[in-house]
């Protein structure tokens, strides 16, 4: 009967099997039977009946960076970053040019750290060829083969991942991501949502344990946000590691159980997204506001709970301070109407993902 | 190996790319057969002129030119598109990332070289076929060390083109002419070694200018067998894009 169990060898999931034949028949090991080529071997607990011992377990971490940095030149894209990530769905946060992307890819292995080291599964990532098998990789940049239909594409990846029965595994990770009708459509004529998707296909194909995934909702529509996480939520809740980088806090926000939050080249704050959050609405934030009548309107807003200060800036629009800026969006109309102030104008002047994630560094 | 050789193959095999593959490995057929069409019966200066027309057109320009247009594409196109990490995030050998790379130039431009050099030696030296024999084993001798060497370029460097058109022009068609000691490390002087080493009689005018057949075989095993080693060790070390 098949186990419920991982390979320690390749990573595989559900595929260990009781050896049928030659000297480990069914007594004293599983075999791995995934991969013609794996053949790992999982020790059997008969007398206790408890399952072997996965390799990776819940106090280790899956990821393990220390102490890592990276640098072009004299541009340095990564400085002392350490974390560790562990099973169930982690957010990299961070505003573009953070660093985010060149952390993944040490983690990925594609870069080797300038200082640090990175363990993925226990195991450095670079030239670690082995590793990938158990790994999922999806990268920012959306170049497929546009001559390759999706379902050869992915087919591409299931045969260098060497996995069989390919044709199942293809129609599988393809029907997970719901893009069956348009498989065997050139990439090149795809949407590049429907491109994301496919490349998202190409990453699952191989069931792996551990998923990195660099900005993944980039061109996708509502819809199939939602569809991806509701994916990666399932996707998690069997066991996974799911690193998903993004420069959108919403995106993350209802995803991820803990972020990591990057900001030129370092770790600004690590830990589960409420704590995170709690600091952003703690946050002050500033709104302009043009009116008719500015130093009436000023007069009525400083005495406002909401209001932290107003200053009247050269062209005679108000500058709010705020720490409750949805109490006083909602209050401005009212006041203005109240005191036969004309409204012009109302806007937020530092919304940026900077703006907020400079904010927190500062804390 | 053979989803990466298809791969590359269907990669490589571009319209453009090889429509000027055949228009240059045209140019020798097309010059033997005037060269055989005005020439009398048995005049001498027929095996002359073949032998300086492989020499000069087809091992020291075309040949190498071709393998470049090629060979440096094998990696180019895919670390300037960023699809590498497709194929370094498998669980697959760089050895055998790299090798399927190499035989796919070497399947798409070596029969064409081999079927120009083989034909204008029919013509031009009255279906000769030891000749052609030589000519053909010393072509994709030449072929496979350049596409060895122009694939390495390809990975290290983004104007592999310009630097493999400028080592062909002056290394291996000026200085590879003038200088004997650089005939030993020339792929030129190799493929040269292989065909008169195989049919002296034949190509007994480049007698002259070739250095030994079992250094110009061990050579051009050698720079194959180094460069294909320096092209996985690269892949292994590199940032992929």
């Amino acid at each position: 009967m098949p186990e419920d169990i991982k390979c320690p060898k390749c990573g595989s999931k559900t595929v260990v099997k009781a050896a049928k034949r030659g000297p480990n028949a069914g007594r004293s090991f599983h075999v791995c039977t995934r991969y013609p080529e794996c053949k790992g071997k999982v020790a059997i607990r008969e007398q206790s009946g408890q399952s072997p011992t996965p390799q990776t377990t819940k106090t280790e971490p899956t990821i393990d960076v220390r102490g890592i940095s990276k640098w072009f030149g004299s541009v340095v894209a990564v400085n002392d970053v350490s974390l560790q990530v562990y099973p169930g769905i982690t957010g990299l946060l961070g505003p573009n040019g953070a660093g985010k992307t060149t952390l993944l890819r040490m983690i990925a292995g594609l870069t080797k750290p300038s200082e640090g080291e990175v363990s993925l599964l226990g195991k450095p990532p670079h030239d670690n060829f082995r590793l990938h098998r158990r790994v999922g990789f999806m990268s920012e940049h959306e170049a497929v083969y546009g001559f390759y239909t999706g379902r050869e594409f992915v087919k591409l990846v299931a045969r260098l991942h060497g996995l069989t029965p390919l044709a199942s595994a293809v129609d599988r990770a393809i029907e997970t991501i719901g893009l069956t009708d348009v498989q065997n459509r050139p990439l090149d004529t795809y949407s590049r949502g429907m491109r994301q998707r496919m490349r998202m296909a190409a990453t699952l194909v191989h069931d792996p344990e551990v998923l990195l995934l660099d900005e993944p909702l980039n061109g996708t529509d509502p819809r199939q946000r939602i569809e991806f996480q509701d994916l990666m939520r399932r996707l998690a809740s069997e066991g996974r590691t799911i690193l998903i980088s993004s420069h959108i806090l919403e995106e993350v926000e209802t995803l991820a159980e803990r972020i990591l939050l990057m900001v030129s080249g370092k770790l600004a704050a690590a830990g589960d997204f409420h704590t995170i959050r709690v600091k952003l609405d703690e946050r002050p934030y500033r709104v302009r506001i043009v009116v008719g009548n500015p130093r009436s309107m000023a007069s009525a807003l400083v005495k406002m709970d909401a209001v932290d200060s107003v200053t009247v800036d050269p062209d005679g629009a108000l500058v709010v301070l705020s720490r409750n800026v949805y109490a006083l969006q909602r209050s401005v109309p009212r006041l203005a109407q109240e005191q036969k102030i004309r409204l012009l104008r109302m806007e937020p002047l530092d919304e940026s993902l900077e703006s907020v994630f400079s904010y927190i560094v500062e804390r | 190996m053979g989803p990466i050789f298809r791969l590359s193959l269907h990669q490589l095999a571009k319209r453009r790319r090889l429509l000027l593959i055949l228009l240059l490995a045209t140019l020798p057929v097309a010059l033997a057969a005037a060269i055989s069409a005005f020439a009398g019966e048995g005049e001498s200066y027929k095996a002359d002129l073949i032998n300086n027309l492989l020499d000069a057109m087809l091992i020291a320009a075309i040949m190498p030119i071709v393998t470049i247009a090629l060979a440096t594409r094998a990696f180019g196109d895919e670390l300037e598109d960023r699809t590498l990490s497709y194929l370094v995030l498998k669980p697959v050998r760089r050895s055998l990332i790299v090798l399927p790379k190499l035989l796919s130039s070497i399947v798409i431009c070596g029969p064409l070289l081999i079927a120009s050099g083989a034909v204008a030696t029919l013509f031009a030296l009255d279906g000769s076929g030891q000749a052609v024999v030589a000519v053909g084993v010393a072509l994709f001798a030449g072929v496979v060390a350049y596409a060895a060497i122009f694939t390495w370029a390809g990975l290290i460097s983004t104007h592999a083109l310009s630097f493999g058109l400028i080592y062909v022009f002056l290394w291996e068609g000026v200085l590879s002419t003038f200088l004997g000691g650089v005939r030993y490390l020339s792929v030129r002087g190799y493929t040269l070694a292989i065909l008169h080493g195989m049919d002296e009689k034949s190509f007994e005018v480049l007698g002259q200018r070739v250095i030994e057949f079992p250094a110009g075989i061990v050579g051009a095993a050698a720079v194959t067998i180094v460069f294909f080693l320096l092209t996985v060790r690269r892949l292994r070390r590199m940032d992929v894009p």
